[in-house]
């Protein structure tokens, strides 16, 4: 594995029950900022879910960068009804400090299950962007599903600035098909299939 | 008010009730409900059966208890399984009940509840396991807390497997020895029902554990002070209480603004 990488992956076959996925190898740099694009059903979010154990590695090495510590905003998160958590429940669950963010501010105190579809992916994306933002920055390697899904005009705005206010050292990769968020957030564009039988 | 024949009955009442009622908000945060009915019905298919075979009841039911939690705990499955185990408990006691004589009493007494012939054996069971809610709550809230987040994923480390193993088995605890000493509806509706109108009044995660401890410890007063001086048998009464204190909370949660 190169020094420096946040991320590793070497013939890698990942999948749930068989493999679905691979062979892919890649390495992903400490502090690069990467938006894994391609159709639908390629394989974006599986990859994103074998890195946080969500999906299985079938054969050959899908391996963390030393000390990394991953956090993952999902595609989707359905919210129970009843659900008597606040914001402030879940920043603590996800091991976050609130952002200053005046808008992500008004959402602490309410109960996750009364928030519109915008605010309730705003404020998961804040947390998963804060979750132990204690450690080096340069240790944490933030994974996020498709961001833009559910976000109105009113959060978009917050979403790009909580993205881009990530620490440089700070290791991003994200899927989304929405070119205008990955341009307003500034990432690099990365096709899975240029990672697909690369090697 | 209480004479000593009935002190221990209501204390030890008094206890399992907070007891269930914060085991409730735990199984209630992991939407496992279904787990509490099946590991209920298998702690009564314990008491019976070792009335059967004149084994003490506690350790029997713990043991029946303990197995269906391992065997739920193996699958994913949070609705089927649990029913399927819960409906086979169900027919264990039933064919237990009509070849044994002493079997039907026992499963008449699991159904029925027998707080008032609660004794030193059981408060001392009650308080050992109230203490022990006491160390273990704040590693039981933060395994619940983190269960709400899948499929998000934090930064931070998950549970150790030794606090995931202590929840399951102050589970089983709680369960096997609420039923025990409230009887089976009486434990379940107590488990069950706190927790599901506080979700409804509470304003965070906090609140949902002091609503549930209020509304089971006021259903338990009321189904003590109604029951005894009206001379009716307490584990129906108290889940018709606790029915009506879930539903009121729910009417009152509607009404706000």
């Amino acid at each position: 594995m190169p020094p420096q990488t946040a991320l590793h992956a070497e013939a890698a076959h990942l999948g749930f029950d068989r493999p679905v996925l691979g062979p892919l190898s890649l390495d992903v740099p400490t502090g690069t900022r990467w938006a894994l694009t391609g159709p639908n059903g390629i394989g974006k979010s599986l990859l994103l879910k074998a890195v946080t154990g969500q999906a299985r590695v079938h054969s050959g090495t899908l391996r963390l960068g030393p000390a990394t510590r991953v956090s993952l905003l999902a595609q989707d998160h359905p919210r129970r009804d009843p659900w008597p958590l606040c914001g402030h429940d879940w920043f603590r669950a996800m091991g976050a400090t609130p952002p200053d963010q005046p808008r992500v501010q008004a959402l602490l105190d309410r109960r996750l299950d009364r928030l519109s579809g915008g605010q309730w992916q705003l404020l998961r994306l804040a947390a998963a962007l804060h979750s132990s933002a204690h450690r080096p920055p340069g240790e944490r390697l933030v994974l996020l599903d498709e961001p833009a899904n559910h976000l109105d005009a009113e959060v978009r705005g917050d979403a790009v600035d909580l993205i881009t206010s990530l620490p440089a050292a700070t290791t991003l990769v994200m899927t989304s098909h929405d070119d205008e968020f990955l341009q307003a957030v500034g990432v690099e564009n990365h096709p899975l299939t240029d990672y697909l039988d690369a090697r | 008010m209480l004479g000593d024949l009935l002190f221990e009955p209501f204390v030890s009442g008094l206890l399992i009730t907070g007891v269930l009622a914060l085991a409730g908000a735990g199984l209630f945060l992991r939407g496992s409900v279904w787990q509490a009915l099946a590991l209920g019905q298998w702690a009564a298919v314990g008491g019976v059966l070792a009335s059967v075979v004149h084994w003490p009841v506690l350790p029997v039911a713990l043991a029946l208890g303990a197995g269906v939690m391992a065997l739920l705990q193996r699958s994913s499955d949070r609705e089927r399984l649990p029913l399927a185990v819960f409906l086979a408990g169900l027919a264990a006691v039933t064919l237990l009940a009509a070849n044994f004589a002493q079997a039907s009493l026992a499963a008449a007494a699991w159904a029925e509840g027998q707080l008032y012939f609660a004794g030193p054996r059981e408060l001392w069971a009650v308080v050992a396991l109230g203490l022990a809610s006491l160390v273990f709550a704040p590693g039981l809230y933060h395994v619940w807390r983190h269960a709400q987040l899948a499929p998000d994923v934090p930064g931070t480390r998950s549970p150790r497997t030794w606090l995931r193993l202590t929840e399951i088995a102050w589970l089983v605890a709680a369960v096997v020895l609420g039923s025990m000493v409230l009887g089976l509806p009486a434990a379940l509706a107590t488990l069950l029902l706190p927790a599901w109108g506080a979700a409804y009044l509470a304003r965070n995660l906090r609140g949902l554990f002091l609503w549930a401890q209020a509304l089971a410890l006021a259903g338990f007063l009321i189904a003590w002070s109604v029951s005894l001086p009206l001379d009716q048998p307490f584990a129906p009464v108290l889940v018709l209480v606790n029915v009506g204190l879930a539903l009121a909370a729910r009417l009152l949660a509607m009404s706000r603004p």
